[in-house]
């Protein structure tokens, strides 16, 4: 069956994913996973994390997926091993390199290929199977037919999306916020820092979501509030469909969100994803949508206040 | 010079759409003395594999140098062909570490754009680590984003009667402080980025492939520009004094209406500029 997996930005949402369903949980450690770091966790927290996975017979994935700067790669392999000597093995990537070197190092590690590798076709996924991944997160987009054949044909685990954001641009392909804000430190660790750039474990600040007018060569208005689309979604209507074509992994988003929403939103797929395994014969989606559209608004309420934030901190000097 | 382009199959005059184009285009170049190289689609997806077999086996037999591939399946296909043609990474190839590129390399690069964000610094450890060539975009638009629905259209590309001419034209996204450029399935830099004070440094460090990025720029941006920078890092590889020529610096003005930057080379965003004589085109800085 497949297996639920959801957002911990702390310790608590850990706990709340848990506790309300999910079969695994993925966290980001600090400094290499695609938010800031008040969403990621060090290394204590993350094997507090790990025990408590453990004990409820469940897994914690552990994201690395930023793209790092060569001279990082020294500081990834002593975060890893450190990890990997506390009992962790399942990580999240996005470098083919990082991802090669680290299942050479520990072959018995299991390596999920990051949505920030947009994943968009087959051969996509064999490459990171050959570099050492079990299982790639499809790209937010993939057409079904594109999923049947990842499934049928590529021998390789497929995770797919089902409450996440549609960029502008294609996820892991954009650089639109650090070219707008960008900034670069080294710690006294030696780890490099690029707050502006989600690729490399920044923040997006989301300027695509701001409202852009489109002009000509010689600056006439052409389109005025032009919307780049960025949006929040939830595939609830896909997920029987997921389940019949074998998808190992349906993936929920956000570890910005609150504690309570994410534990909502946890308890609603377990749910869902529950009564349509037991009955799939007389499974409706009708009677969950009720239910399905208030944690939308809820949703919907908390990112566009977490938008205006970021917009606005994105013109800070 | 690299033919065709990354964003979109049906912009007018595509080489790597238009294959039986090809032969001619790569025997004028050799003829010329040049290399041709030829693009593949930035974000292909399932349905366009066909399409990009077919590209990799025209530009083999039309006898191109070398293909540029941003999408790591692409990149798998050329393999699986066994190789007919060397593969150079595309700039939405993400390369971020020497590990990457070394991966890519084993499996068939030859040569590896990094990804813009990626500092001269970093570049200079990948090409010291990987056993690739690095190519340096010194000029043009920086590739920001690249998406596979194209945002100049309101109707489907097959009936919008403004597809392919919507992208020939020039279209600015302006928001706050902010210029971008948009193609219509790519967004690019509002600013040119420009190194063509900091050259010396290129060469210094052993970088050896320079790009202009001309593409959805006008024939005089490509002649202009090309040819202060053929003229500029001829003096920079003769080693000695270098100064900034005025009629460089004019051209590279003249051509960026939305002004100059440097892009992530020295590690800050990338519509700064730093520099010295080029920087009153951006007075942010």
């Amino acid at each position: 069956m497949a297996e639920l997996l959801a957002s911990g930005g702390s310790m608590e949402m850990v706990r709340e994913a848990f506790d309300n369903g999910a079969d695994a949980v993925y966290v980001g450690a600090t400094g290499w996973s695609r938010r800031r770091s008040e969403y990621e966790m060090d290394d204590d927290a993350i094997v507090e994390a790990a025990r408590y996975a453990r004990s409820a017979g469940r897994i914690l994935r552990v994201a690395f997926n930023t793209l790092p700067a060569s001279s990082e790669v020294p500081l990834f392999f002593a975060r890893t091993d450190a990890l990997y000597a506390a009992g962790v093995r399942d990580f999240i990537l996005t470098d083919p390199g990082l991802m090669m070197a680290l299942k050479n190092r520990h072959p018995d590690t299991i390596l999920h290929a990051s949505v920030g590798c947009t994943i968009i076709n087959i051969q996509d996924a064999l490459f990171y199977k050959e570099a050492g991944a079990s299982q790639v997160v499809a790209e937010c987009r993939m057409g079904k037919a594109t999923m049947r054949r990842i499934k049928a044909e590529a021998g390789v685990g497929l995770e797919v999306l089902v409450h996440a954001t549609t960029c502008y641009t294609l996820l892991g392909r954009c650089t639109m916020s650090s070219y707008t804000k960008y900034g670069h430190r080294v710690d006294a660790s030696g780890k490099d820092h690029f707050p502006g750039s989600p690729n490399r474990g920044g923040l997006c600040y989301r300027i695509c979501l701001t409202d852009w007018d489109r002009v000509d060569a010689a600056g006439e208005l052409e389109a005025s509030g032009v919307v780049l689309p960025n949006r929040a979604y939830f595939l609830a209507d896909d997920i029987p469909y997921l389940i019949d074509h074998g998808v190992d992994t349906i993936k929920i988003q956000g570890r910005e969100y609150s504690v309570p929403l994410v534990g909502r939103m946890v308890r609603f797929y377990r749910d869902l994803i529950d009564a349509c395994v037991r009955d799939r014969a007389g499974f409706r989606m009708d009677p969950w949508r009720e239910r399905m559209a208030r944690i939308v608004a809820d949703r919907d309420a908390e990112r566009r206040e977490k938008t205006a934030d970021l917009i606005s901190e994105s013109l800070d000097r | 010079m690299c033919l065709g382009t990354p964003y979109c199959r049906r912009v007018e005059g595509n080489y790597a759409e238009a294959l039986d184009l090809l032969p001619g285009i790569v025997s004028r170049l050799h003829a010329a003395g040049k290399r041709a190289y030829v693009t593949t689609p930035a974000a292909p997806r399932q349905a366009d594999l066909p399409h990009v077999a077919r590209l990799v086996d025209a530009a083999a037999a039309a006898g191109a140098d070398a293909l540029e591939i941003h999408n790591l399946g692409v990149l798998r296909i050329v393999r699986e062909k066994g190789g007919p043609v060397p593969a150079h990474m595309g700039a939405y190839a993400n390369v971020y570490t020497h590990l990457a590129a070394a991966v890519m390399r084993d499996a068939g690069a030859v040569r590896v754009r990094p990804n813009a964000e990626v500092s001269l610094e970093e570049m200079a450890i990948l090409a010291r680590e990987a056993g690739v060539e690095v190519e340096v975009l010194v000029h043009g638009k920086i590739p920001l984003g690249v998406t596979d629905r194209c945002f100049l259209l309101t109707e489907p590309e097959e009936s919008d009667p403004k597809c392919p001419s919507a992208c020939r034209e020039v279209h600015w996204l302006t928001s706050r402080r902010w210029v971008l450029k948009t193609v219509g399935k790519g967004v690019l830099s509002g600013r040119d980025m420009c190194l063509l004070e900091h050259l010396p440094r290129l060469v210094a460090d052993g970088f050896r492939v320079f790009r202009v990025e001309g593409l959805y720029e006008t024939a005089a941006y490509r002649s202009e520009i090309g040819a202060a920078y053929r003229e500029a890092l001829t003096r920079a590889f003769a080693g000695g004094s270098f100064a900034l020529e005025d009629r460089w610096a004019d051209v590279a003005r003249r051509h960026a209406p939305r002004g100059l930057c440097n892009g992530y080379c020295f590690g800050t965003a990338g519509r700064t500029y730093v520099g010295s004589v080029l920087q009153d085109a951006n007075p942010e800085v």
